[in-house]
This record gives structure tokens, C-alpha cells and sequence, in this order.
């Protein structure tokens, strides 16, 4: 019998890096692709904010006309949700999810690359309708009529649906390849109630990618036959319905918020309990109150229409209030693993407490918002564009955020620079709260939403100067971020290969990890592997002093 | 007692005094902010007085959370090596903490629902009813006299350029009817705290409504809330609320200064002119100067068009719309020698915008 090499040797896979990077199955490497590749539509999409903002900086119509104006806010919207936020969070759990699980891979590798490849594609296709006429002008909600054949002719529009779709088919790819390889590739040892919190919200967000997508590929397929082959699902002239659209698009779209949130939330929840040295507080009641934000999700989709006058008020306002219960406790849960920890506050773990205090904000807004009578008055005003950026950017960036400094060591073996990265802290929390806080007292004021202009009467000028300013800021806080990752590819030094002292099994292996991640696993006993492989020796001593503590609490001078 | 005010004396907590101050300062004077405009009807008082309660209670629920927050990670930043004591979890208090926020939220739905019946109620004969025609990108108001005879009532329809106005009287309930031709639009009044969806709706279905009382004269902007394209942000109005008297007085006015229909003097040059898809079949007209002209005007869109004629910002001439598909004929007077802006009044866009040559 003839013996075969078991370790190939290097020189038969000799590639140029090019090559390597296009054709690569590797899960780790199609993650920094999606982080790399969101990065750059977050700037592009941050750019169209920046003139959105100047624009509105003082009345009168100062750059644009109206029409580049509506392009603008449309591009922005639909390419920082559909491009930046779910793909960057998709990237990370690339990365991570079968790091965590101790798997080699995902379970299906060359689909991975399908669907990344396909976001490239997609975004470009959305953008390209700058080439052909101008850009979808309709709002990334593209409510029909408006989007209809009639009301928007251009080529644009059509342009953003294909792109669109291609970017769903990538979302519904992936999904099943999270799904699965959650539930097939897990190491031996790693039970369910195991699987580190990250992958828990990973699981929920890609069932709700799995069930909400489709849905919203059906409308924009049958938006495409309205607009394109004499269609008639959405013209009410011809027996067809436009509140229709707004049900589809929402019954993805709501789904669509807890997509963008749950993979932030689970980024914190990794990274509290590694600065404070606990283990995350109910860990059991924080995997059931995800699996609850899941289901709910999914009721919850027509608060978005109070005030078409065409939904059932009582139902959708309760389920909606309803969600506040298992977010809250994830918060309690939250606190209390910061109660009598010991804190650390490196610059994953400032953005992971911005997180909190502004995912908060959100949470209360929203409250307000799941009131009808309230909603009739702030629906469509700048109170919830204040509302979504605080979830959306206070919520789920600032997770990405956490999430960038707190892998990049594991990604690169290298850990950006505190300084710089606290600079880009405050300067984004502070620059964050400047741009959208006055959008809450603007739009409680009647300010409505997407207008290009406004009177100079109306006494909103000096909050709409505010808050462009603020956004600035935000444009400025990026500039000491991309220096920290250039410097820190440049100079920065080796950091070993667990550097934060993690709990998961990422730091297990060495930073960055081998094409196959793993060459021996530690033993999988609870959610914190990596926690009890350091400190195997401790668990007597931590028993003892444990009973100390509280003979001291109970006994001592009160 | 003590042990609940020890940890306020501890060092990490007095250098974190001033921050926090700061931070509580800045919370205050932004929640000042967060009120809406002074409500004007009976339901947008009340409204109001909801939106109180829930505010106060975000208020409660924030300073709660974040103070804990805050006073967590000052008190507890690490000191030493020692690692805390490793609590997984406790089901007493999972329990507790899950019924606190559904208690809270039985309360909002209670609150709002309560509310929302009382601001949805109906009048069984509103002293004003109003049909409010919403197009790209301005606002026909339609009042019903329920004479049977529609050729008497009064119609005000607004350009960008002259928001329409709509009278109303104070102290009655108000009903008004929501029709859109085009796409959705939302009528809005923040003063009234109040917006509904004006959506296209198919043949033999009922369009939204609205329905509220006045409670102080004055004038109050409103504009369309729900985004409806390129001209969106210039679809204002304005509603002047007076007493039932001046009301009628100014309904009066408005009745009687109804424009005549224009009759067309013989003789003369003839331009024409279409409108169709919001744009001008052709951007330059040639007339000769000195003497009166007319444009003959044929609009194909369901929206309302017209001509107006301008030197600079100078208007020389306005043509009354045509409401829908329909043709109309202008008299213009004659002009001197020059070159004039022609523009639809309704849609001052490029596509609706061309040049008149005098000569």
C-alpha cells in the first residue's frame, strides 16, 4: 500500500494574492471580504448623508435641486441598510460563528463565496442608475404608486430592483448556510446551550433572513412586472392595491430591524462579560428572549402603517409594545453582568456601553412610536428618522464598531491602537448625539420627513445646523479609525493570540487562525471554554472565596 | 443605612460627580425639547396629555437604566487581579424583571387605546365637511355644501408658489374627506397633532377621513407628509381657523370671487401647447409682439395644469388651471418685444418650463 503525504506542501497551492482572494472558499477570508467590502459602501452611503445634511443645514436650496436631493436620501438609505449594516454583521458572523463553534468551516464553502460575490454585483447594479438617468428616487422604501411605471420612469428605479434582488438571493444563500452549519458543524461537546450567545443571535437572524426575504424578493418581482410588463398588483386604477406593496415590503422590513440588531446585541454580549470578568447574567433567559424578539418580529410589521387607515390598530400596537418585555430583559440581563464586575474599558468595550445607552434611547422612541394616537402625529416625521438612526447607527454600528476592534487582533494578530481608538469613540458619540438627537425635538415640532427644503419661518434652522454639524463629526471620527487600521497594518505590534482574555474558542487558536482553524480543541464544558481552560486551576479557590465573600457581606460592619 | 450610602462616598464616584452633572444637565435640556407643538383640537389634547404620561414614564425607564449604568462601571472599574465573584444567572430575579416591562407596556396600550377611541369618534353632523384632493405636488380643498349642486361649491386649489388656504371655523367638528389622484400623500397639521394617509384607493372603496374641532383661531401650516416625489417638500398649506361668523363671511368672499370662465376674443395668433407625464410637449413658443395672443393649452395628466408667463420673477400673466384631462384657451395680453419664461404654475420643473419669444 502506497503511503500518501499527508501535508501538502506549499508550492503545489502558489497563487497570486489576487487569484487567491477571488476564488477563496475560505470562510475567514470571505468574512474580511464582507467586512472590506461593506466598509466601502458605508463610505459611499456616508458621503450621500454628508450632502443630505448640507443641504438641509439652512433653508433655501442651497446644492441640489429637488430630484438629485430625493436620489441622495433614497442611495443612503437603501445602500446603509441593504449593503453596510447587514452585510458588515454577516461578515463578522462569517468569521466568527464557526470559529466559536470550533468548526474548520461553513457547511457549504462555495456557496459562502456565491453569496458574497453577489453583494459586489448587487451594489453596483443600485449605483449604476446614476449612469442611466439618475439614480431610484422614491425613498429605499419605494412605496407604490409612487414607484410605479407612471410616477417613475426612469431606468433607475429597475436598476435598484435587480440590484436588489441579487442582494436578497445573496441574504437567502447565506441563511441556509448559516443554518445549517450551525446546526451540523459544531464541535463535539458544543451543545446548544453551549454555543456561545453570538451564535444564538446569528441563528435567530438568519431564520428571520430565511422567512422575511422572500417575501420581500416576491414584491419587488411583482413591482418589476407593475413597472415593466404592464402589471397591475400595485395600481389601484386597475383593481390592484398600493398599500399591498407597503405589507410586503414591511413584512420583510420590520424582520429586517431585528436582522441588523440581534448580531449587534450578541456582539455585545460577548464582549461585556470578557471587560467585566463575569459570565453574561442568564445566559438561558437572554437565548429565549432572542428567540422571542425573533418570533415576535414577525406581527409586529404594520406599525409602520398606522396611518394608512387600512390595519387593525389594537393588534399591531400591542405586539409591537409587546417586543419592549424580552428586550428588557436582555437590558436587566445586561446590567446586571456589569453589577460587581471588574471593569475594563478598552475601546471595544466604549463602544459596546455606547451601545447600550443608545440602543436604549432607540428601545424608548420606539415605545412612543407603538402608540397610535402618538404615531399619528410623529409617523413620517423627523422623530423617527431619529428613532431608526438610533437603533440602526447607535444600535447596530456601534456593535460593529465593538465588534472591529474587539476581532481585529484575532483577524490580524495585530490590536489597533487604544489612543486612537478612543479619540474615534468620542468623537463618534458625541458627533452621533449632535445628529440625531434635534431630530427627535424636529420632528415632535412637525417636521416631516425627506424634504429637500423648509421654511425659514417653520423654527427648525438652528436644530437642522445642529445636526449637520454633528454629522460631520461623525464624517470626522472615521478619519483617526482608518489611520489606526493603516498604522496598525504598518507598525503594529504582535499581540499574541488572546489578547483580551476571551471566553470563546476563536481565541483558542492562534491569531490569525490556520486555513483549517483548529489544531486542537479544548474541552467543551460550558459557554466559556477558553474561560475554564484558563482558569482550571482557579475553580476550588473561586469556590472558597466565593463562601468568604459572603460571610464577609453577611457578618460584617453594616 | 449605611451600607446604602457607603458607595456614594467611594473615591471613583467623586471624580465621576462632574460628569455625571454634566450628563444630567444636558438630559434636561434636551428633554425641553421633547414636547410637541401646543395642541389646537379637542383630540390633539388629548393627544398630548398622552404623550406626556409616556414620555414621563421613558424618562423614569431611562434615568433608571442609564443612572445604573453609569454608576455600575464607575464603581466597578477593576482594581486588582481577583477575579468576581462568577454569578450565572438567577430565576427570581428573571422573573421579576420580565413582569416590569410587561406592566409597563399594559399601561401604554391601556393609555393609548383609551385614546385612540376617543380620538377616532365621529360627529353625526360636522359643521364643516371638507374633501381634500391631494395631486403632485399640491392640494385641492373641496367644500361640500351638500346643496347637490357641485358647479356652486367652493374649490381652492394651491401652486408651490401660493399654498392654498383652508377656512375653518373654531368650536365645531370639522370633517374631512381624503382622496388622492396620483400617488399617497398624508395631509398633516402638527399643530393639530394629527396626520392621516391620502391614498389612491380603487373604484367603490371608502377613502380615509379625518375628523376635528378647532379650538383656537389662528393660522396653522400644515404640508404632505408622506413622501410623493420630486415636489414633495413644497406641497404646504396653511388652515385659518376663525370664528363661525368670520367663517362665513370668508366663505362668501371666496364664493363670489370666483374667476368667470374666460371668453376668447376672435382673431388673433394661436400657439399650442400639451401637457403630458408632467412635461411640455415643446419648450419654445414664438409669438408676435404688440398684439394679443392665445395659448391653447391641452392637458392629457390627471393632474391640474396651467401657463403662467414670467420676465425674471415678474408675473405678467397666470392662466386658470385645467383640472384634469381637458383643454383650455388663453387670452394673453400683448407683449413687447423679448424673451419670457412660460411655466406650469403647478409643477415649476424643467420638464414644465419653456421660453416664449416675442417678436
Amino acid at each position: 500500500m502506497a503511503t500518501t503525504a499527508l501535508s501538502p506542501t506549499t508550492e503545489s497551492y502558489r497563487r497570486s494574492w489576487v487569484l487567491e482572494w477571488l476564488t477563496t472558499v475560505d470562510h475567514k477570508k470571505i468574512g474580511i471580504l464582507y467586512i472590506v467590502n461593506s466598509f466601502f459602501f458605508f463610505f459611499a452611503a456616508g458621503i450621500l448623508a454628508l450632502v443630505v445634511r448640507s443641504e438641509l443645514a439652512v433653508p433655501g436650496l442651497q446644492f441640489l435641486d429637488e430630484r438629485t436631493y430625493n436620489q441622495a436620501f433614497t442611495m443612503h438609505g437603501t445602500i446603509m441598510i441593504f449593503l453596510f449594516v447587514v452585510p458588515v454583521l454577516s461578515g463578522f458572523s462569517n468569521y466568527i460563528v464557526p470559529l466559536q463553534l470550533g468548526a474548520p468551516d461553513m457547511a457549504f464553502p462555495r456557496i459562502n463565496a456565491l453569496s458574497f460575490w453577489f453583494l459586489p454585483l448587487g451594489g453596483i447594479l443600485i449605483f449604476s442608475g446614476y449612469l442611466f438617468g439618475g439614480a431610484a428616487a422614491e425613498g429605499w422604501t419605494l412605496y407604490t404608486p409612487l414607484s410605479a411605471g407612471t410616477y417613475s420612469k426612469g431606468v433607475g428605479t429597475d436598476l435598484w430592483l435587480v440590484g436588489l434582488l441579487l442582494v436578497g438571493t445573496a441574504s437567502i444563500l447565506g441563511s441556509i448556510n448559516f443554518v445549517a452549519t450551525i446546526f451540523k458543524m459544531r464541535a463535539p461537546g458544543m451543545t446548544l446551550f453551549r454555543m456561545p450567545i453570538l451564535v444564538w443571535t446569528v441563528l435567530v437572524t438568519q431564520t428571520l433572513i430565511l422567512l422575511a426575504t422572500p417575501v420581500l424578493a416576491a414584491g419587488m418581482i411583482a413591482l418589476f412586472i407593475d413597472r415593466n410588463y404592464g402589471g397591475s398588483f400595485f395600481d389601484p386604477n386597475a383593481g390592484g392595491n398600493p398599500i399591498l406593496w407597503q405589507h410586503l415590503f414591511w413584512f420583510f422590513g420590520h424582520p429586517e430591524v431585528y436582522i441588523v440588531i440581534l448580531p449587534a446585541m450578541g456582539v455585545v454580549s460577548e464582549i461585556l462579560p470578557v471587560f467585566t470578568r463575569r459570565p453574561l447574567f442568564g445566559y438561558r433567559a437572554f437565548v429565549f428572549a432572542t428567540v422571542a424578539i425573533g418570533l415576535l418580529s414577525f406581527s409586529v410589521w404594520a406599525h409602520h402603517m398606522f396611518t394608512t387607515g387600512q390595519v387593525y390598530l389594537p393588534f399591531f400596537s400591542f405586539m409591537t409594545a409587546l417586543i419592549a418585555v424580552p428586550t428588557g430583559v436582555k437590558f436587566f440581563n445586561w446590567m446586571a453582568t456589569l453589577w460587581r464586575g471588574s471593569i475594563t474599558f478598552a475601546t471595544p468595550m466604549l463602544f459596546a456601553l455606547g451601545f447600550l445607552s443608545m440602543f436604549l434611547i432607540g428601545g424608548i422612541s420606539g415605545m412612543v412610536l407603538s402608540s397610535p394616537p402618538i404615531d399619528f402625529h410623529l409617523q413620517d416625521t423627523y422623530f423617527v428618522v431619529a428613532h431608526l438612526h438610533y437603533v440602526f447607527f447607535g444600535g447596530s454600528v456601534f456593535g460593529v464598531f465593538a465588534a472591529t476592534y474587539y476581532w481585529f487582533p484575532k483577524m490580524f494578530g495585530r490590536r489597533l491602537n487604544e489612543g486612537l481608538g478612543k479619540i474615534h469613540f468620542w468623537l463618534h458619540f458625541i458627533g452621533f448625539n449632535l445628529a440625531f438627537f434635534p431630530m427627535h425635538i424636529l420632528g415632535l415640532d412637525g417636521m416631516p420627513r425627506r424634504i429637500a427644503d423648509y421654511s425659514p419661518d417653520a423654527g427648525w434652522t438652528m436644530w437642522n445646523l445642529v445636526s449637520t454639524a454633528g454629522a460631520f463629526m461623525i464624517a470626522v471620527s472615521i478619519l483617526p479609525f482608518l489611520w489606526n487600521v493603516a498604522a496598525t497594518f504598518i507598525n503594529g505590534e504582535p499581540v499574541g493570540d488572546d489578547p483580551w482574555e476571551g471566553n470563546t474558542l476563536e481565541w483558542a487558536t492562534s491569531s490569525p487562525p490556520p486555513p483549517h482553524n483548529f489544531d486542537r480543541l479544548p474541552p467543551i464544558r460550558s459557554e466559556r471554554p477558553v474561560f475554564d481552560l484558563r482558569h482550571r486551576h482557579d475553580a476550588e479557590r473561586l469556590a472558597a472565596e466565593e463562601a468568604t465573600a459572603h460571610a464577609v457581606v453577611e457578618g460584617g460592619p453594616s | 443605612m449605611s451600607r446604602l450610602a457607603a458607595p456614594l462616598r467611594h473615591p471613583a464616584l467623586r471624580r465621576a460627580r462632574l460628569p455625571v452633572l454634566l450628563i444630567a444637565a444636558i438630559g434636561l435640556l434636551a428633554g425641553c425639547g421633547m414636547i410637541p407643538p401646543e395642541p389646537d383640537t379637542t383630540q390633539a389634547k388629548e393627544v398630548f396629555n398622552l404623550y406626556i404620561a409616556v414620555l414621563v414614564m421613558g424618562a423614569i425607564v431611562f434615568a433608571g437604566v442609564e443612572g445604573f449604568i453609569l454608576y455600575s462601571i464607575a464603581r466597578y472599574r477593576r482594581r486588582d487581579d481577583r477575579l468576581p465573584t462568577q454569578v450565572h444567572g438567577n430565576n427570581t430575579v428573571e422573573v421579576i424583571w420580565t413582569a416590569i416591562p410587561t406592566v409597563i407596556v399594559m399601561i401604554l396600550f391601556v393609555l393609548s387605546m383609551i385614546t385612540l377611541s376617543s380620538i377616532d369618534a365621529r360627529a353625526a353632523n360636522p359643521g364643516v365637511t371638507v374633501e381634500v384632493d391631494a395631486f403632485q405636488w399640491q392640494w385641492t380643498f373641496h367644500y361640500l355644501d351638500g346643496d347637490g349642486n357641485p358647479d356652486n361649491d367652493v374649490s381652492i386649489t394651491g401652486t408651490p408658489a401660493n399654498p392654498p388656504v383652508m377656512g375653518l371655523p373654531v368650536g365645531e367638528p370639522v370633517h374631512l374627506i381624503l382622496r388622492s389622484s396620483d400617488v399617497i400623500h398624508a395631509f398633516f397639521v402638527p399643530h393639530f397633532l394629527v396626520k392621516r394617509d391620502v391614498v389612491p384607493v380603487p373604484e367603490g372603496r371608502a377613502p380615509n377621513d379625518l375628523e376635528f374641532t378647532i379650538t383656537a383661531a389662528g393660522t396653522y401650516a400644515g404640508q404632505c407628509a408622506e413622501f410623493c416625489g420630486d415636489l414633495h417638500s413644497r406641497m404646504t398649506f396653511s388652515v385659518q381657523a376663525m370664528s363661525r361668523a368670520d367663517y362665513d363671511k370668508w366663505y362668501a368672499a371666496v364664493q363670489s370671487g370666483k374667476p368667470p370662465t374666460p371668453s376668447v376674443a376672435p382673431g388673433g395668433t394661436t400657439v399650442k401647447l400639451t401637457a403630458a407625464d408632467i412635461s411640455f410637449d415643446v419648450k419654445q413658443l414664438t409669438v408676435p409682439a404688440g398684439q394679443p395672443f392665445h395659448i391653447q393649452l391641452t392637458n392629457k395628466d390627471s393632474l391640474p395644469h396651467n401657463v403662467g408667463i414670467y420676465q425674471g420673477d415678474k408675473e405678467l400673466f397666470r392662466g386658470d388651471p385645467v383640472n384634469g384631462v381637458g383643454t383650455i384657451i388663453y387670452d394673453v395680453p400683448a407683449l413687447p418685444v423679448g424673451d419670457y419664461t412660460f411655466i406650469c404654475d403647478y409643477h415649476p420643473l424643467p420638464a414644465m418650463t419653456g421660453t416664449l419669444t416675442v417678436k
